[in-house]
């Protein structure tokens, strides 16, 4: 299997321009941080960029504190990558949206020149707007009256009764920006998770981890009061020792410093992507799983305290869902006592 | 090896052509590592040929634990030939059949070696997914689909097949996406989900409904993009979804139906995965409307009530929302719910004449917040004051207003004490100093809030602008102005416009003032034709300078100055707006 695997994600066909571009996205990140590894004859360019080492020297450099000013070198190193227009190296520097975002946000209030992170935000941006090519993304809510294909019976076609269809609105048409301007900071971030989102199954678990860890910064509210949400005995374990609370009320000024706005375009991809953290495919991990159900008590808290009836909602059947995953499998045959034919 | 010991003890004997023997004795062998002679043992116990053996040491090993075991065993059966020896068996004779024949047919004696074959391959396939060989075991689930569906071309008819093979085959459809999605090979999954869901399988009700509820799963939060269902599925007229929301609600409501008709249990979480859903898209009252379809007894009804009442607030219908939690607060139903009470505040803080009914939520709020809903105490206090504060728009004297002015401030600062950090807060204070013209108190908050949010809301710059204007500090605030108008984009501009315009007023520069307006009717005039499209965000909705305001500003901006013509032009297009109006009537008098 693992062998499939490797075939797979490393045999994509590479034009020679691709494989340059990618050897060439290698050679300016030596310049930036110094990769270890070389190039060998189990490892590509390309695999090499993607490394967990790597990862973890680049997002420590992009938590330094003035990693994103408009002349640095790494975010000019992600804006040049990401624009070779190469889908390999834009996964590549997709990944590290959620530091990026992370890091952006929270510094927002301290009023510091970030343009470094502004141009690889609006580069996104400009990707996704350019993808979408004019068009809104809608969703056309289902109506019972109507037959689908999941329909039992197929029979029942009243033609007549063409009752409207209800549009909705996912994510409204993309207006091109040049700038960073304030009011629109929290839409392009949104469609920069929008574009991650939409990438998210090609997405290691490292950068979805930190996102959720950024979650719970931005939410600004511990959520700890709600990891017995709707349990029966929720009194248990109320009790701490003083010291792990001593711990906890240090971690939670940190969090409420990072506090930032969250209107609805930045929220509803971030619910989005921590949907997929708790129930995705990959929530058998439990760092993962842990980090998302932590950012998914903090999220609906900050909800609660908002009182944002839009925000209750789906953090509410979120926290509900990830607190009873249903392990039970059908496929599996009964025990018996008694083995026949 | 411990825990297949304790699986052992539950494994006493294997049967077959009425004899049977004891399972330990085969186990034995087994644990030698003697299939062979495991094998002939069962044959010559229980008089089987060497497939059947072999299936049967296959099942007891797996049943054991052993699913290594088991793959041995199972790897010396050639179930490809005896697939097609299936295949060939069952085509002989299946046309010609119509009526139910007697039971002990050729036919029941085919399907017998068909239920051994595929309930070998289909342990095997269950062996490889335990050992984490999800490839592998797709693929020979997915012969077993694949053979079925060449015996049964036209679908499985209910009276031709026996329980036996009808579990295995459910099982089978059950599993096969199921493994792919293990194995990482999503589009495999997606392929197999639509095949499982909209072939003829005879599933059950609870098979199907299970595999449609993991492919809601699948297609809410994998983030794999699943293309439409194929061309062949589609009926004329019928509705086909064209993205993973789209199935994915339309499957849920499926669910629902299934359900509300008695077919399937009740299971909760297919309405947490469609509240999920339908708010990702902000069609919370469609997600009333399914709540409400429900039959009395899923829910308690006050669980009920505060959901209709979330729904209905998170779509803006708040009169209707505040109906529902009025009943849900009722003194015999839950009045000391925190949720509920601080919702039912929000909203009445919103309506100068609703607000005195929200003091009383929000007070009962402050009372209930302790234990383990200490930490929203911040949050009633905040609600308290924002109602006070609306309370005294309509108050009936000046006494009376100051009052509940004071009474809103204190708690507003009461609460900052509890939830530092809290922009929104931050913001309702200064927008309350102003109110009572405490400008400078006003003006910190006012810097603090834009600080925090980076400038990224309008109210801030407008508030800020208001506030400098307030201070007769005109020149200050139209700089604030037209830096916002800077951050933001000309769809939104209206509401800074419409002030700027009255900036200029207020600095004696009416000619600019009319530029200004100008602008703005522009503006607006643009949103009018655009109303409609999709351009229009329900945000720019919110923004939306009204049309008469511009019109009667700019004839009371021409009377100033003489110019009586321009006005009278003015007024005849407010007039066409709003037939009857007292500013009009004002102004026309002038």
């Amino acid at each position: 299997m693992s062998d499939d695997e490797n075939t797979t994600t490393s045999t994509v066909t590479f034009t020679p321009n691709t494989s340059e571009k990618i050897q060439s996205a290698l050679q300016s990140l030596t310049t930036i941080v110094n990769p270890t590894l070389s190039v060998t004859s189990s490892t590509t360019p390309l695999s090499i960029l993607n490394e967990c080492q790597i990862y973890a020297q680049i997002a420590a450099l992009l938590r330094s504190p003035n990693s994103g000013a408009g002349d640095n070198n790494l975010c000019r190193w992600l804006y040049d990558t990401f624009q070779s227009n190469v889908a390999d190296l834009q996964l590549t520097i997709l990944r590290f949206l959620p530091i990026i975002a992370g890091v952006y946000l929270s510094r927002v209030a301290e009023r510091k020149p970030q343009a470094g992170f502004e141009a690889v935000l609006l580069a996104l941006y400009a990707h996704e707007t350019t993808t979408r090519a004019g068009e809104p993304v809608t969703v056309t809510i289902p109506d019972m009256s109507h037959p689908s294909v999941y329909h039992e019976s197929k029979t029942t076609v009243n033609k007549n009764n063409a009752t409207d269809r209800n549009i909705a609105v996912l994510s409204p048409l993309l207006e091109p920006h040049g700038t960073v301007r304030s009011t629109r900071r929290a839409r392009i971030v949104g469609v920069a998770f929008e574009l991650f989102y939409s990438k998210i199954s090609q997405m290691s678990i490292a950068p979805k981890i930190d996102f959720c860890k950024f979650c719970k910064i931005w939410a600004g509210q511990n959520g700890d009061m709600y990891k017995y949400f709707e349990d029966e005995d929720d009194e248990e374990d109320e009790e701490e020792s003083n010291e792990v609370k001593i711990e906890k009320d240090k971690e939670s000024e940190e969090i409420k410093r990072g506090r930032v706005p969250m209107p609805w375009e930045l929220l509803q991809p971030v619910m989005r992507i921590l949907g997929h953290c708790l129930l995705g495919p990959n929530n058998k991990n439990t760092k993962l799983f842990e980090a998302a159900s932590e950012a998914c008590r903090c999220l609906f808290a900050r909800a609660m305290h908002d009182v944002n009836p839009n925000a209750i909602l789906p953090m509410r059947s979120l926290l509900r869902l990830s607190k009873n995953i249903d392990e039970f499998d059908a496929t599996e045959p009964p025990k018996t006592d008694v083995i026949s034919l | 090896m411990e825990s297949s010991e304790n699986e052992r003890l539950s494994v006493r004997e294997v049967h077959a052509n009425g004899s049977r023997m004891n399972a330990s004795e085969v186990e034995a062998k087994l644990d030698e590592g003697n299939i062979q002679e495991a094998e002939s043992a069962l044959r010559d116990g229980l008089s089987l040929n060497f497939e059947e053996a072999r299936a049967l040491l296959g099942k007891l090993e797996y049943q054991r634990g052993n699913v290594e075991g088991a793959l041995r065993v199972f790897d010396g059966i050639d179930l490809h030939a005896a697939i097609q020896r299936l295949q060939s068996s069952f085509s002989e004779k299946s046309p010609a059949k119509k009526g139910r024949t007697r039971t002990e047919s050729p036919s029941s004696v085919s399907q017998h070696g068909a239920n051994l074959v595929l309930e070998a391959i289909y342990l095997k396939s269950k062996s490889q997914q335990k050992l984490g060989k999800f490839a592998d075991a797709a693929n020979d689930c997915k012969r077993i689909l694949d053979a079925v569906e060449k015996i049964f071309y036209q679908g499985i008819p209910n009276f031709q097949v026996d329980n036996k093979l009808q579990e295995i085959v459910s099982h089978a459809v059950e599993l096969l996406p199921e493994l792919w999605k293990q194995g990482g090979f999503y589009d495999e999954a997606i392929s197999a989900y639509r095949r499982a869901l909209l072939s003829q399988w005879n599933l059950d009700n609870d098979c199907c409904s299970r595999i449609q509820k993991s492919f809601v799963v699948f297609l809410l939060y994998s983030g794999v993009e699943a293309s439409p269902p194929s061309l062949a599925v589609q009926i004329d007229g019928s509705y086909v979804p064209k993205n993973n929301l789209e199935e994915a609600i339309l499957l849920l409501m499926i669910l629902i139906r299934k359900f509300c008709a008695g077919k399937i249990k009740w299971d909760p979480s297919i309405m947490e995965h469609l509240t999920f859903a339908l708010s990702v898209c902000s069609q919370t009252s469609i997600l009333a409307k399914q709540f409400e379809d429900l039959m009395p007894g899923v829910y308690h009804r006050i669980d009920r009530w505060s959901s209709l009442a979330l729904c209905h607030c998170a779509a803006g219908q708040n009169v209707s929302a505040l109906n529902l939690l009025r009943k849900s607060l009722h003194k015999h139903e839950r009045p000391d719910d925190l949720t509920l009470l601080l919702l039912a505040a929000k909203i009445c803080s919103e309506d100068p004449y609703l607000a005195s009914e929200g003091v009383g939520h929000a007070q009962r709020a402050v009372s209930n917040a302790h234990g383990s809903n200490e930490h929203l105490k911040g949050v009633a206090l905040r609600m308290l004051g924002l109602c006070l504060g609306k309370q005294a728009k309509a108050a009936s004297s000046d006494f009376e207003r100051s009052r509940l002015q004071s009474k809103a401030l204190e708690s507003l600062e009461e609460a900052t004490r509890f939830e530092k950090n809290n922009s929104d807060l931050i913001f309702e204070l200064a927008v309350q100093y102003a109110e009572q013209r405490n400008l400078t108190a006003a003006l910190r908050s006012a810097r603090h809030f834009f600080n925090e949010t980076g400038g990224s809301i309008v109210k801030a710059w407008i508030l800020l602008a208001l506030i400098l204007s307030a201070q007769q500090r005109f020149a200050e605030a139209e700089v604030v102005t037209d830096a916002a108008l800077e951050q933001i984009v000309r769809w939104e501009q209206g509401p800074l416009l419409k002030l700027k315009a009255k900036l200029k007023i207020s600095q004696l520069k009416p000619m600019d003032a009319i530029e200004t307006y100008r602008y703005l009717l522009a503006l607006v005039q643009a949103q009018k034709k655009s109303f409609g499209s999709f351009r229009v965000s329900s945000k720019v909705e919110d923004d939306k300078v009204n049309e008469f305001d511009i019109w009667h500003g700019l004839a009371n901006l021409y009377a100033s100055l003489s110019h009586w013509k321009d006005a009278e032009i003015c007024l005849q297009k407010a007039r066409e707006l709003k037939q009857y109006s007292a500013a009009i009537l004002r102004t026309e008098e002038c």
